[in-house]
């Protein structure tokens, strides 16, 4: 059985992978299966995250039952887990008490942090010199300063267009660059990885 | 003092008793006499005697070989035969010793008790050995010259004389049986051939007067308890009579062996010639025995065992006596011995250890310190200016124009371009942090789709994604109809998990993903989304998103069915987005139609549709991006400056 079973685990794997890539290439006769497929794994994401959020709540009772010194933020997340379901399942999930929490919990936290990160950005940018004089460290200030100025017209200046086209030249040309060669080794690893688990080789299901 | 040997138990008993005390033996049929004090080894093997000559109480008269090497036992049997002590223990003469053995070789034949022929073996064995021991030793001297100097002594007088060499074959006298399993078979064979020859009439003639007393023997040998049997008793005169003039014939043998020497008075009588033997036990004598077996290893340089219960033998390996000595094992003591040096060191060590343990107060750090400071300057430049901007609704900054922003032209013309009452379907995969930021483009938008009446079909690949277009949705209603709840032309589908896979499903099935709006609805049974059986199937397809990776899964899932369709795709993106999502709207063909990046494109799409309002927004959101320049250069120049500074080296911000 131990020998049976990852076998099979295998065999199942490979067949879906290979039905939903049939799938696209001849979406007329593998359509359907891969809809099929497609329709269980996302069911089982779903039930995913439900685990998560319940492993989240078990992680953090156990804290604060430890009595650990973080142990009053694991409290104070079970108290608004349970509100929070306590209220949208009265509500509903668009209700007036789910949208109210929302607008008065979530958005003002997150442009927030938001708001902080933009300080503290500013801040380790102005003593990144100071800390690392070399000159990676000034190509990147001289690049943040003249993104800075091409994105918005200066207060009391207005817009200056040669920094604008340069703005426009960083962001599109070497950001852009980095950012697809980056997005192309991340699919020719993902195309690696298929290929393996379709043909058995890992197998992260287990077995 | 003569005790009762219980033959059960072996404990002492005393004379008079009948049965013993300790286990109701019977002693009168099955026990003997014990030997007195002293005499004990008089009575043991001749091995013994050889080795200890001194320790033998000496005879106290005259006597006979064979009279000195009677028992106690058998003498006391002896004493109550003849009579009283006074007679029989004073002066014994030859004839009286003659008439003893007499007694002794023929008592009442007993064959039915085993015991008692087990108990004449032994005393025949130790008579035998007394009085044939001359004849065995001289017969082992041509082997074992050096056995000891009782067998030296011997060896000179005639084996006649001595007694018959196949007594002790080897010479070794200990081989004398002291019980019936171990009776040896020549001697076995001895016996039968006696008893043949007595009823042959082979015996002499001189024997014949002796059966005198055997009456008297016959009444007291119900009470003794030994008893001989019937071939000794037959068998027994003939060399007693003839062992006075033999052993006459060679005293000066006797005197050099202690042994031999003890039985001298005897001797010297002629009284017993035990070395004698008839021509009828001559010729029965084994062959066998008297010739060596094999090849016998000379010993005569071995070292002569002195103690031990090996006394007398000679070629035996020593013990290691060291080996098997007894001793108490060494004593070593637990105490570590730990020197004056070691010790201190362990004292330096637990004092080290100590310090360790104890908990070091950490240095009190100020509350205010530079770096926070430099940290409040930073906010307070940011934030003031910022603040001010928004309050005084300022409007020193030009507001970005729809040709300036590339994207927004397309995104404008695609959202004219639909058909009033048309089926639009609208993400919303952006963070909530990111609102403040896309809430201009996304509400103008939205309020550009109501006022054509659209029906929205509102999904989100993020959890947060059905409240934000519940949000957004009210206020968009909010700004064209005045009213949140007044816009009703709208399906809130909800969350699509799974992410890849969920837009996937998404393109291909909606119906099946989603069959139900989160009011519980059965909206694709609705007029608006029932010709919908794909996402190609929808009007239009605007993707709100902060995040890249979300704006390429769906341009790379949804997009081709979209392309295929001629369904525009558009995009509400970040400013961190706009970059990475701006090559798919400027590809050639297209893959996004149309593009609103930030609040640049936000403000450009209203200026766009006409309702750009201003309220101070781009004028601080202006202010903070050039407050931000300028704290970079001027901290960049300060912290060099700084670093130049000798006193900028130690101390650092």
């Amino acid at each position: 059985m131990k020998r049976i079973l990852p076998i099979t685990n295998a065999i199942v794997a490979a067949i879906a992978g290979l039905f939903v890539l049939l799938g696209y290439f001849f979406p007329s006769i593998f359509g359907g299966i891969q809809s099929v497929l497609i329709g269980w794994a996302i069911i089982l994401a779903a039930f995913a995250l439900l685990l998560g959020i319940l492993n989240l709540a078990l992680v953090h009772w156990k804290k604060a039952n430890a009595k650990d010194p973080g142990g009053g933020y694991s409290m104070v997340l079970l108290i608004s887990l349970i509100l929070t379901l306590v209220f949208v399942g009265l509500s509903g999930p668009t209700g007036g008490l789910s949208l109210w929490i929302f607008n008065s919990f979530q958005v003002p936290v997150e442009a927030s942090l938001l708001a902080l990160l933009a300080i503290i950005l500013i801040y380790s940018i102005a003593r990144l010199l100071a800390r690392r004089p070399h000159w990676n460290t000034i190509l990147f200030l001289v690049t943040v300063v003249l993104v800075l100025l091409g994105t918005v017209p200066l207060l009391f200046v207005g817009e200056i267009a040669p920094l604008v086209a340069v703005r426009d030249w960083l962001s599109q040309v070497p950001a852009v660059a980095g950012a697809r060669g980056l997005l192309l080794g991340v699919a020719l690893g993902t195309v690696a990885t298929g290929l393996r688990i379709l043909i058995g080789v890992d197998r992260p299901y287990g077995g | 003092m003569n005790e009762i040997i219980c033959p059960l138990c072996g404990k002492s008993n005393p004379p008079d008793l009948a049965e013993c005390q300790y286990c109701q033996a019977p002693l009168k049929t099955g026990g003997f006499l014990a030997e007195p004090e002293g005499e004990g080894e008089q009575a043991a093997p001749p091995s013994g005697d050889t080795e200890k000559p001194s320790e033998k109480a000496p005879a106290p008269g005259p006597k006979s070989s064979l009279e000195a090497a009677i028992p106690d036992w058998l003498k006391q049997n002896e004493a109550s035969f003849f009579g009283p002590p006074d007679v029989s223990a004073a002066e014994p003469g030859s004839g009286q010793v003659s008439e003893q053995i007499d007694s002794l070789i023929n008592p009442p034949a007993r064959p039915s008790e085993p015991a008692e022929n087990a108990i004449d073996d032994d005393w025949l064995a130790s008579l035998l050995e007394e009085a044939g021991a001359v004849d065995n030793r001289q017969a082992a001297l041509p082997q074992k010259p050096e056995t000891n100097r009782a067998e030296e002594a011997l060896t000179s007088a005639p084996a006649s004389e001595i007694g018959p060499e196949f007594l002790a074959e080897d010479g070794e006298l200990p081989a004398i049986p002291t019980s019936p399993a171990e009776k040896p078979e020549w001697l076995t064979s001895l016996e039968a051939a006696s008893k043949i020859k007595f009823e042959g009439g082979i015996f002499p003639d001189e024997t014949e007067p002796t059966p005198a007393p055997a009456e008297p023997q016959e009444e007291i040998a119900p009470e003794s308890p030994v008893e001989q049997p019937d071939w000794l008793t037959k068998a027994g005169p003939a060399p007693v009579e003839e062992s006075p003039n033999e052993a006459v014939e060679s005293p000066k043998e006797v005197d050099e062996s202690p042994k031999e020497a003890e039985a001298k008075p005897g001797e010297s009588e002629g009284a017993v010639a035990a070395a004698e033997l008839p021509g009828w036990l001559e010729a029965l004598r084994p062959l066998q025995s008297a010739a060596p077996s094999g090849p016998v290893e000379d010993v005569s340089g071995a070292d002569l065992v002195t103690a031990g219960p090996l006394t007398g033998l000679r070629g035996v390996l020593a013990p290691q006596p060291s080996a098997i000595r007894p001793q108490k094992p060494p004593t070593y003591s637990i105490k570590l011995k730990v020197t004056d040096d070691q010790q201190t060191r362990l004292r330096m060590m637990e004092e080290l250890l100590a310090d360790e343990e104890k908990p070091k107060p950490l240095p009190s750090r100020p509350i205010i310190t530079p770096r926070h400071i430099f940290r409040l300057i930073v906010a307070i430049a940011l934030l003031l200016p910022m603040v001010w901007m928004i309050i005084s609704n300022s409007q020193q900054s030009v507001a970005p124009q729809p040709g300036s922003v590339p994207g927004v032209v397309d995104f404008t013309q695609r959202i004219q371009a639909l058909p009033a009452n048309a089926t639009v379907l609208i993400a919303f995969d952006y963070e909530a942090g990111f609102s403040g930021e896309m809430n201009i483009a996304i509400t103008n938008v939205l309020s550009q789709l109501m006022k054509k009446n659209a029906y929205l079909a509102l999904v989100g690949t993020s959890p947060a994604g059905p409240a934000l277009a519940e949000n957004s949705l009210h206020s968009a209603s909010s700004n064209v109809a005045g009213n949140a709840a007044a816009y009703k032309n709208y399906a809130n589908l909800g969350y699509v998990p799974g992410g890849t896979l969920g837009l996937l499903g998404l393109a291909t099935a909606p119906r099946n993903l989603l069959p139900y709006a989160l009011d519980g609805s059965n909206v694709w049974a609705g007029a608006a989304l029932k010709p919908v059986t794909a996402v190609k199937d929808f009007a239009a397809v605007v993707v709100i998103t902060n995040d890249p990776d979300t704006a390429r899964m769906w341009i790379e899932q949804v997009g081709p069915q979209l392309q295929q369709a001629g369904t525009p795709l558009l995009f509400i993106a970040s400013a961190q987005a706009e970059p990475l999502i701006r090559p798919y709207y400027q590809a050639v063909p297209a893959q996004v139609q149309g593009l609103i990046g930030g609040l640049i494109g936000g403000l450009a799409y209203a200026q766009a549709v006409g309702n750009y309002q201003p309220n101070g927004t781009w004028d601080a959101f202006s202010a903070g991006i050039t407050i931000s320049i300028l704290i970079i250069l001027i901290g960049s120049i300060a912290g060099v400056v700084m670093k130049l500074l000798p006193a900028g080296k130690k101390k650092e911000l």
